[in-house]
């Protein structure tokens, strides 16, 4: 590729040229080995395929150009996302990407951006995202981690937990209790640490599908200087808010439970079961839920690609697309009868596939990112008014 | 949600939502329905007449007939607007009619009839179920048998013709020797009796009897073929995709509903609305509201673009499912929420249910139009 993606103005395409680009360009250079897999890959593992992602400048595609992104609107963000996943490409240490540098670009200070940025796109940072502790989870606000200020830094303890791929990453971003007189809310701050320090521990955590992806982190005396504070001193909690912005869409986008759905009838097909007309009803009752998904999260992107603005309506779309993709992944493992139990790939009519994988990871998605019934809690308060 | 340009064609679909609902908020009156229910013909005809001035009997007639060759996207939003007040009856029914003729060949019959339903001095409905019902357009008995060189005769027994009571004729399903097709027949024609079924909504719908009714070759909407029915097929997912179209404001109307009686009724010393339990039930409501109206914009654009018949099934199958499943359910759960003042007969979230009731069952329930979907995936090996 002789010209960096960065130099190039994709918003002048229409979003379909764009998306035949896109998917050209991943079509070429996602490594075979890493396509379509089944579990998160470690940094080492992929961190080739993300410094070729960097090398044509399709690293980021949401950064502004002068900061060495693809400078994307919304909509062909989207493009971008949506194709990144039909190439099968493996998922990256993206807290970098998708996280802290927009929150930087947004709400950091000139120095930060010039410190942290670079470093990013070099592959050189990698990033975890520090919010959850053992008793602050949906209800976050009440975290304990206690950032005290010792001359021109801080000096943080307590612990994080449900830290994605921790053991990868060289720094985290974490919310910090800085007063603890005030109303949870507002006495938190957003500091940027560096994990490469006495004082950090990461532990990994096992979840049910047997993988080791979150982890807990204990912080002892970790130091980090106030200067690596993002916005106010106690002001955190909003610094933290204006980070949510485009994961609310992508949260709710259907493209696990069609994942899934894939599955579900390639399994359908191999064991015979579509002839069953009780299942084939239940299939089809779940295509639907699917495909309605994927209709309403199409009707929030159109939006998007207009200009558009909405607000905590979307919340819908994250109860829907989580709770159908477990729905698929149920009906999954009934139609496979006895093989339902079996743990790895098992072998159907000549077919290998994995059916409790599937299953069992997706239980997460309705309870990380705020879970359904957090969701269901937005919904009421925000935008069916009811009272508290 | 809030679109910062709208395009031409966003404007015409917010001008009829509006005119729509200015209409409703004018005209809605329980009262009257309530009084008006079981009586003939089941709507009011200042209302159809009113229809009629506002060109909604038009809307996806093309202007040579005299329509405003408008789309689907805008009846449906006029549909929704009706339907929160139930008022939409008999728009769905009299343009099912309309795009029958539509499809069919009888351009004589186009310009003869059309221009009679838009100016609401005819209206046209289309009888082609039997028995139990069935989507299966050609599961039926009533037969045309020729008479003379160029006659027909037509007999059997149609069920579930809605607006049958006050309609001018009908468009007829009949099997003939070389398959079947599809015919037009004056209400007052002779050998023709017309009785009605209660529905649940105590509006009537017709059970038509035909003894030997002649049929003319000017009266032909579709001849007896193969493929005679298709034009009642394509129409006929047009219509479910309307009457899914008039759930979605019965649904809007009945969870305000509820939501309003939420935040104001008080028990245990504080606002219903505040108790967790009915706040996830409301949302999850709010989730299926959300589902009809995301699946209906994407049904009517896929009628308003030119779209491979397996596609329009399947599309028109999912969204009538959809919005008949989401429809029963919400209008079910707004009676519980409101406890037993909903169970009463004076209160309107039982209209509501009920209009939802006919609606759902109407053109295929949620189930059929599952079966029929499941058989398109198997016919098309997806």
């Amino acid at each position: 590729m002789s010209e960096q993606a960065t130099q190039k103005d994709w918003n002048s395409l229409d979003d379909e040229e764009f998306r035949g680009i896109a998917a050209a360009f991943f079509q070429r250079h996602v490594p075979q080995h890493l396509r379509h897999l089944s579990r998160r890959p470690r940094w080492a593992e992929v961190k080739d395929w993300y410094l070729t992602l960097s090398k044509h400048g399709w690293l980021v595609p949401s950064w502004p150009r002068e900061w060495g992104g693809m400078g994307l609107t919304q909509s062909k963000i989207l493009v971008y996302l949506e194709e990144l996943e039909r190439s099968g490409a493996p998922r990256v240490m993206d807290q970098g990407l998708m996280n802290i540098g927009p929150l930087l670009i947004a709400r950091g200070t000139d120095e930060q951006r010039r410190r942290f940025l670079p470093k990013i796109l070099a592959g050189e940072h990698t990033w975890c995202q520090g919010y959850s502790e053992p008793n602050a989870g949906s209800d976050l606000a009440s975290l304990r981690t206690e950032a005290r200020i010792e001359g021109d830094e801080f000096v943080i303890n307590g612990q994080k937990i449900w830290t994605s791929v921790a053991f990868d990453a060289t720094h985290m971003f974490a919310l910090v209790r800085t007063d603890k007189t005030v109303k949870k809310q507002a006495g938190i701050s957003f500091v940027m640490i560096d994990m490469r320090q006495p004082g950090i521990t990461v532990r990994p955590i096992r979840n049910i599908a047997g993988h080791e992806e979150l982890c807990e982190v204990f912080l002892d005396n970790v130091h980090t200087p106030v200067a690596n504070m993002v916005g106010e001193l106690n002001d955190g909690w909003n610094v933290a808010k204006a980070l949510l912005g485009f994961e609310r869409i992508w949260s709710g986008s259907p493209r696990q439970s069609m994942l899934a759905l894939l599955r579900l009838q390639k399994l359908a097909q191999a064991s015979g079961k579509v002839g069953d007309p009780a299942f084939a009803d239940k299939l089809t009752q779940v295509t639907m839920d699917v495909l309605d998904s994927a209709a309403a999260y199409e009707r929030f992107a159109q939006i998007m690609r207009t200009g558009g603005s909405f607000g905590f309506e979307v919340s819908m779309l994250k109860i829907w697309a989580t709770e159908t993709c477990q729905r698929v992944t149920e009906l999954m493992v009934e139609a496979a009868g006895d093989l339902g139990a079996l743990l790895g790939d098992v072998d159907v009519d000549g077919e290998e596939m994995d059916i409790l994988y599937p299953f069992l990871e997706c239980r997460a998605f309705t309870i990380y990112g705020g879970s359904s019934q957090v969701q269901r809690n937005i919904l009421s308060k925000n935008v069916l008014d009811l009272p508290s | 949600m809030q679109e910062n340009t709208l395009s031409d064609a966003q404007q015409q679909i917010e001008m009829l939502r509006e005119s729509a609902a200015g209409y409703v908020g004018r005209n809605i009156d329980m009262k009257r329905l309530r009084a008006s229910r079981g009586t003939l013909p089941g709507y009011e005809a200042e209302h159809l007449r009113h229809m009629a001035e506002l060109g909604w009997l038009g809307i996806v007639v093309p202007e040579v007939y005299g329509g405003l060759g408008l789309g689907f996207a805008e009846l449906a939003v006029v549909l929704q607007e009706l339907g929160k007040g139930l008022m939409a009856d008999p728009l769905v029914p009299a343009t099912f009619a309309a795009r029958v003729l539509l499809h069919g060949d009888n351009e004589a019959l186009k310009q003869t009839l059309l221009p009679r339903l838009l100016d609401a001095s005819l209206l046209p409905c289309v009888a082609w179920q039997e028995g139990l019902g069935s989507l299966d357009t050609a599961a039926i008995e009533t037969r045309v048998e020729a008479d003379g060189a160029a006659d027909l005769l037509l007999s059997g027994a149609k069920r579930f013709v809605a607006g049958a009571a006050g309609a001018g004729g009908f468009i007829v399903s009949a099997r003939g020797a070389t398959g079947c097709g599809l015919y037009w027949i004056d209400a007052k024609a002779q050998g023709l009796t017309i009785h009605h079924e209660q529905r649940a909504d105590e509006t009537p719908s017709g059970l038509l009897q035909f003894d030997k009714v002649r049929v003319t070759p000017s009266q032909v909407v579709s001849a007896a073929s193969p493929e005679g029915l298709a034009a009642l097929e394509r129409a006929l997912d047009e219509a479910a995709v309307l009457a899914g179209a008039e759930m979605l404001g019965v649904i809007e109307a009945a969870l305000q509903m509820a939501l309003g009686y939420m935040r104001t009724r008080v028990q245990f010393g504080k606002p219903i609305g505040s108790f967790q339990a009915l706040q996830h039930k409301a949302s999850d409501l709010y989730v299926q509201q959300e589902l009809v109206r995301a699946v209906r914009d994407e049904a009517v654009h896929v009628l308003d673009v030119d779209t491979p018949t397996v596609e329009r099934v399947r599309m028109a199958s999912r969204f009538k499912a959809r919005a008949s499943d989401s429809g029963l359910r919400i209008t079910r759960e707004v009676i519980q929420l409101h406890g037993a003042i909903g169970f009463t007969d004076e209160y309107d979230a039982g209209l509501y249910l009920k209009r939802a009731l006919v609606l759902s069952a109407w053109l295929g329930n949620a189930s059929a139009h599952r079966r029929r979907f499941t058989a398109l995936q198997q016919e098309n090996g997806i």
